[in-house]
């Protein structure tokens, strides 16, 4: 399998990257970031949405803080997995994704910002121009969605990060950087509902760190994954719940992999009153998945109220 | 004896214990003759038979080879001899080997299901800088295939394309991103016609069947093969059932997984000989076949087999990419490299055929097997492969162990527009032997008893015949049954563990190589040959042509040998990569090479042997039948004192022709019935297996984990315990892969969702149970030491004990493999509706109150083990067919002494209203005996 040949640009720091970001965008060159690479990589072999440019993180100091209240975009999955100083929820999701070899690549900062993911897409090209190609990959052929066809508008692949119902539920603020410089915002509002450009990401904007309250230590919960390995899958549903240590009133729970997006189900907390059977029933109604993953949606759908009321247990 | 060199231990002892050699002071250099340790190694007695003097206990009696045994290595934990070139990275498999000036080939293939090629036009492609050769169908019009009766396959396609992947055109450029832009500048022009992905409407007549088989095509159907056999006595079955069970399964298709993606290096040499390097299981049929598609004699083809990345039956086909190589080098007039991607894998396929199987089970008031009716329609994709076999094996293998009231058995393989089905590990057994022992577990279950003792009270014994004919010799059923039961504390666990805790029993029947060559042979060829050549440095070069894909078949006949020769095995090399230099091996499938190629290389080995004990005999004057070889030693039996050294025999035998070299055969044994298909699932030996394991099921999620699995094989004799484990426990990751989460995915469209190792899920080393292999060693007569097979055997029982395990665990069964979570989760939920229940911990799970048929089944087991003991030790050696447990008389053909016994191979008028889903295949007719047939 042979990637297109690329442009990699190695900036030494974030200056020099936001540079060569607009660069590249005044230019009118599409590029993409590159982090660990590993969900990257297997795209452009695969011919998936390849880029003439690509603009490595890889060497700017000081992008691996991590601490209770910081992860930065570069720190290792492995990192996080393993370190003491990380909250236990989110460190027990790192530990969850792929295989340990890929975490020891893989970095906070691409497990947010995760490709959406469907069997339709994550194809060869050879494969895809035998559906006559996707809506998600190959723009220019005016392809139909494969898994709701007949319109040509939405994606609907979906998102199967680990990590981010996790730091939903602590809370987390992300921080991006670009040309135009940082801004700062809740986690929950990052993502945007579409398989296409899944978050709010501009051209030339990049995922610098994410930052947790100073309480966060104070917090407890889990995640819990469904998977049919307990390595390599991505989550067929995981969900994440967490609230205020001997305060059940803080609680705040968050799902994955059932959308384009990860989703905190803060309406459907609230409409329960904190009865764990009536957030299932309330998230389970709430949510459609599709039939763009390894499991058939019907069952996903139905095992995110297990997975809810296993991640609330006390 | 030598005067010059003395070697036996304790003469002249501390002359040589430092290991130095001194220089004028031995006749010969050091290799073989003891080397730096001149001392001579006691014999092993651990590793010799008891009746040969030794301390290896023998339960089953002498065997044929024993006297051949040394104590050398045969039996011994051994590391396999090519452990070292993979370990460290310098064994050459197919993408390994660089020729000087090789280039890149590229496939085109198809994007439609089903196609007529209209047109290709390949200038552009031609005229992109850097482009070598193009080819299409036009230039190797031939069609090949594995099987001779069923060649349908082309080089690329002629003038239709039967699924998406299947080859049109390829190219070969100056390098990889080259080839795969000329590859997209082919221009082909398709008119696309209407697929089928579902085999139920292969049984159906449609316009344009997928192929055209002439007079002999069935209809206008997609029918490939069909099966009818019934054997035995079904009229009295409605009178006499007391139990019966029904089974409709359903078995996804499965991919062999393995490591390696297919590659292939093909170089035309000076002389014009086609030398080409390929990761092949059956490298004499991919020889035959290029032959027949470049249009060349087979001696201007060498085949060099490289090593093999696994291959697990899905490297044993001629494959149509190793003549685009061929094909491609010839017009370059360069090496021409083809390596896979993992996708294209997928699309060559010739795994395990997806499957609709039927299975009913008659038992009586004994708790005897009265009935066995199984109907398997299977989905062959777009070519026959090894079809034709599959199509009997998903029958005929259900044979044994039980001994059978009936038997019934309707097979039908349809084309669909799908990627090959072919062979795969356990082929054509795997999913109706699922069927069948989940069947026997629900027929215990209505009996209330325990199924082991059901089991254990309806074996065929040792020495005995199938219904269907095929000769039983050594059969340790029996003993892994036993064995298991103990091993995993069944009698403690069974029926008796809370709900979402299970544990099942499954056991398994294999061919221990095949009866019959796949190339029809008038000549009586040999199955195996092997070649041994002993030059006068002492090394022994063993030539075969057994093609190693990581199963251990040379480390086997190198062992043998070294076993006869009673030399280490550093001293042997098994040369076997190319058709040039090897004799003719059919190949590594249908687990044929330890028994078949070990027993050649014993032969040979044997041959050698004589030589040189005579030679040994002369100069020590004394009678050969008087020595003993024992470690580089020959020396008379009564008095080791009294020897010579293995290079002072060699040496005197070489005198006058200088190096030794013998050649030793093996051909099967003329067996089995005269009906149509009875050559179908006879082999020389069988191999039994017999699992226990034990499954935690998530109630809630419908995950599965497998825990722990008891795996008792029959191997006849391990030669290596160490591989037998190895196949054991790989066999077990391998067919968990097939009951808990591997499948080809076929969607909507037809078109195969996950062509690659992230949705075709292979279980991580956090699904594997912990398996505890037991061997068992029923010595089998023709065996080579009494070995049979062991790499394809042990994969059948672990999806039936996993499947019967779920069950104990949830009292559910899903008859629809692999048990996926959603799967398992919507049986469980349909039952607690079902119940009215709302918790999955308070389902209701299945316990055994023993019946009366429970001490009659024990008492009868009982009696059959001491049968079956005096029977393995020929004490008994009276005729045993099948029907002895149903009151006929052993020594007749049961249809002359039953009127109502049955031997049929096609259905008559009145049965063809009540066929199974595949049986329907037999109310088309061939095209030859239809009006205006064509």
């Amino acid at each position: 399998m042979l990637m297109p040949p690329f442009e990699l640009h190695q900036p030494k720091s974030v200056s020099e990257a936001c540079a060569i970001a607009k660069e590249l965008i005044l230019a009118g060159d599409e590029f993409d970031w590159i982090a660990g690479g590993t969900d990257l990589i297997p795209n452009y072999k695969w011919h998936i949405n390849s880029k003439p440019h690509v603009i490595s993180l890889a060497g700017i100091d000081g992008l691996s803080e991590i601490s209770m209240t910081e992860i930065g975009c570069m720190a290792r999955l492995h990192d996080i997995a393993e370190s003491q100083d990380v909250h236990p929820i989110v460190s027990d999701a790192a530990s969850k994704v792929a295989s340990s070899l890929i975490r020891r690549n893989a970095t906070l900062g691409g497990n947010l910002c995760l490709d959406t993911r469907c069997f339709w897409f994550n194809q060869t090209e050879e494969w895809r121009s035998s559906i006559d190609w996707c809506h998600k990959c190959d723009c220019g052929t005016g392809a139909d969605c494969r898994v709701i066809p007949n319109q040509n508008e939405l994606c609907v692949a979906t998102y199967q990060g680990d990590i981010a119902p996790t730091l939903m539920v602590l809370d987390a603020s992300v921080h991006l950087i670009g040309p135009d410089g940082i801004r700062v915002m809740p986690l929950v509002e990052f993502y945007k509902l579409d398989g296409m450009t899944r978050n709010v990401l501009q051209p030339g904007e990049f995922m610098l760190k994410i930052t947790l309250p100073d309480d966060a230590a104070d917090w407890t919960g889990s995640y819990r994954k469904l998977r049919v390995r307990d390595s390599w899958d991505f989550p067929e549903a995981g969900a994440a719940a967490a609230w205020k240590k001997g305060d059940r009133s803080t609680l705040r729970v968050a799902t994955t992999a059932l959308e384009s997006i990860p989703r905190r189900h803060d309406t459907e907390v609230a409409e329960s009153n904190g009865d764990v059977k009536a957030i299932c029933d309330a998230v389970y109604k709430s949510t459609k998945p599709v039939n763009n993953t390894s499991l058939p949606p019907r069952y996903r759908r139905n095992m995110i109220k297990v997975l809810i009321k296993r991640a609330c247990e006390e | 004896m030598s005067k010059d060199y003395v070697q036996q231990a304790g003469m002249n002892k501390d002359v040589r214990v430092d290991g130095k050699r001194v220089a004028g002071k031995l006749r010969f250099n050091p290799p073989g003759s003891g080397g730096s340790r001149p001392e001579m190694a006691e014999r092993d007695l651990e590793f010799i038979p008891e009746l040969e003097g030794g301390n290896e206990p023998q339960p089953a009696g002498a065997h044929l080879h024993d006297g051949l045994r040394t104590g050398t290595t045969v039996g011994k934990r051994t590391p396999l001899v090519d452990a070292n070139a993979k370990v460290t990275g310098q064994a050459w498999y197919g993408d390994d080997i660089r020729l000087p000036n090789e280039i890149i080939g590229r496939i085109v293939r198809s994007p439609y299901h089903y196609a007529k090629v209209k047109s290709i036009d390949t200038t552009k492609a031609e005229e992109l800088p850097g482009v070598i050769a193009v080819s299409t169908g036009v230039d190797a019009p031939s069609k090949f295939g594995v099987l001779p009766v069923t060649k349908d396959e082309h080089a690329m396609a002629v003038e239709k394309v039967r699924h998406v992947g299947d080859l049109v055109a390829c190219v070969a450029a100056i390098d990889e991103e080259t080839a795969r832009q000329a590859a997209a500048l082919i221009e082909v022009e398709y008119e696309v016609l209407d697929a089928i992905h579902d085999p139920k409407k292969g049984l159906l007549d449609v316009d344009e069947p997928i192929h055209w088989r002439g007079p002999y095509h069935i209809g206008s159907t997609n029918v490939q093969k069909r099966v009818f056999q019934e054997f035995g006595d079904r009229e009295s079955l409605e009178d006499t059932t007391k139990a019966f069970h029904n089974g409709k399964w359903k078995f996804m298709g499965v991919n062999h997984g393995f490591t390696e993606p297919h590659a292939v290096v093909a170089h035309w040499d000076s002389n014009g000989r086609l030398q080409l390097y390929t990761p092949q299981q059956v490298p004499h049929y991919a020889h035959r076949a290029l032959a027949t598609v470049l249009e060349v004699p087979m001696h201007q083809i060498n085949v060099i087999r490289t090593y093999v990345g696994g291959g697990f039956g899905g490297k044993s086909d001629p494959f149509p990419h190793e003549m685009c190589a061929a094909i491609l080098a010839r017009k370059a007039g360069r090496p021409v490299r083809i390596t896979f991607d993992r996708e294209e894998v997928f699309w060559v396929n010739r795994g395990r055929h997806p499957s609709h199987i039927e299975v009913k089970i008659n038992a009586n008031d004994d708790a005897k097997i009265s009935g066995f009716e199984i109907d398997a329609l299977i989905d062959g994709g777009g070519f026959a492969s090894f079809g034709h076999v599959t199509s009997y094996y998903n029958g005929v293998l259900a044979t044994a162990p039980y001994e059978l009231g009936s038997f019934h058995y309707t097979g039908a393989r349809v084309w669909t527009n799908k990627p090959a089905s072919g062979a795969m590990r356990g082929h054509g057994a795997v999913n109706t032997r699922c069927a069948i022992e989940v069947g026997l577990d629900d027929i215990a279950e209505k009996l209330q008893v325990d199924p082991i003792d059901l089991r254990l009270a309806n074996l065929l014994p040792p020495h005995s015949k199938t219904i269907t004919g095929f000769r039983i010799t050594s059969n340790g059923m029996r003993q892994a049954l036993e064995r298991v039961r103990e091993g995993s504390n069944w009698d403690e666990k069974f029926r008796k563990l809370p709900v979402g805790k299970g544990i099942g029993i499954g056991c398994g029947f294999f061919i221990s190589g095949s009866g019959l060559p796949i190339h029809w042979d008038p000549h009586n060829f040999p199955h195996a040959t092997v070649h041994l050549q002993i030059d006068m440095d002492g090394g022994v070069t063993v030539h075969t042509g057994a093609a190693d894909i990581g199963q251990g078949s040379s480390t086997a006949v190198a062992q043998v040998v070294a076993e006869v020769l009673a030399l280490p095995l550093e001293m042997v090399h098994v040369r076997s990569h190319e058709s040039d230099t090897s004799p003719v091996d059919l190949g590594s499938y249908s687990s044929r090479v330890t028994f078949m190629n070990a027993n050649a290389a014993i032969g040979a080995a044997l041959e050698i042997r004589e030589k040189l004990l005579n030679a040994a005999g002369e100069m020590l004057d004394l009678p050969p039948e008087k020595l003993v070889l024992n470690d580089r030693r020959i020396y008379f039996k009564k008095d080791p004192t009294i020897g010579v050294s293995y290079l002072e025999a060699l040496h005197k035998s070489q005198e006058d022709i200088g190096a030794l070299i013998a050649s030793g055969a093996y051909r099967t044994p003329p067996m089995g019935g005269v009906h149509k298909g009875a050559a179908a699932g006879l082999a020389p030996a069988y191999s039994f297996s017999a699992y226990v394991a034990e499954v935690e099921v998530d109630v809630d999620t419908g995950l599965i984990k497998c825990t722990d699995v008891w795996a008792a094989h029959d191997c006849g004799k391990a030669l290596n315990p160490l591989a037998v484990e190895g196949q054991i426990i790989g066999s077990c990751h391998m067919g968990l892969g097939q009951v808990l989460s591997e499948q080809m995915v076929y969607g909507r469209t037809g078109h195969l969702q996950n062509p690659n190792f992230l949705e075709y899920k292979i279980p991580s080393v956090h699904e594997m149970p912990n398996v505890t292999p037991i061997i068992i060693e029923s010595c089998d007569p023709e065996g080579p030491f009494g070995a049979k097979e062991a790499g394809e055997g042990p994969l059948l029982p672990i999806l039936p004990a996993v499947v019967n395990a779920v069950y104990d665990a949830i009292g559910v069964r899903v008859n629809d493999l692999p048990l996926t979570p959603d799967k398992v989760w919507a049986a469980i939920n349909k039952k607690m509706k079902r119940e009215k229940i709302d918790d999955a911990r308070d389902l209701p799970v299945p316990r055994l109150d023993f019946s009366e048929l429970q001490k009659k089944l024990v008492k009868r087991s009982a009696e059959h083990k001491i049968r079956d003991a005096r029977r393995q030790r020929r004490e008994d050696e009276g005729p045993y067919l099948n029907g002895v447990l149903f009151g006929l008389d052993p020594t007749l053909p049961p249809e002359e002494q039953d009127e109502t016994w049955k031997i049929s191979v096609k259905p008559d008028s009145s049965q063809l209203d009540n066929l199974g889903l595949a049986g329907t295949a037999w109310t088309k007719k061939e095209q030859r005996h239809m009006e205006g047939g064509k």
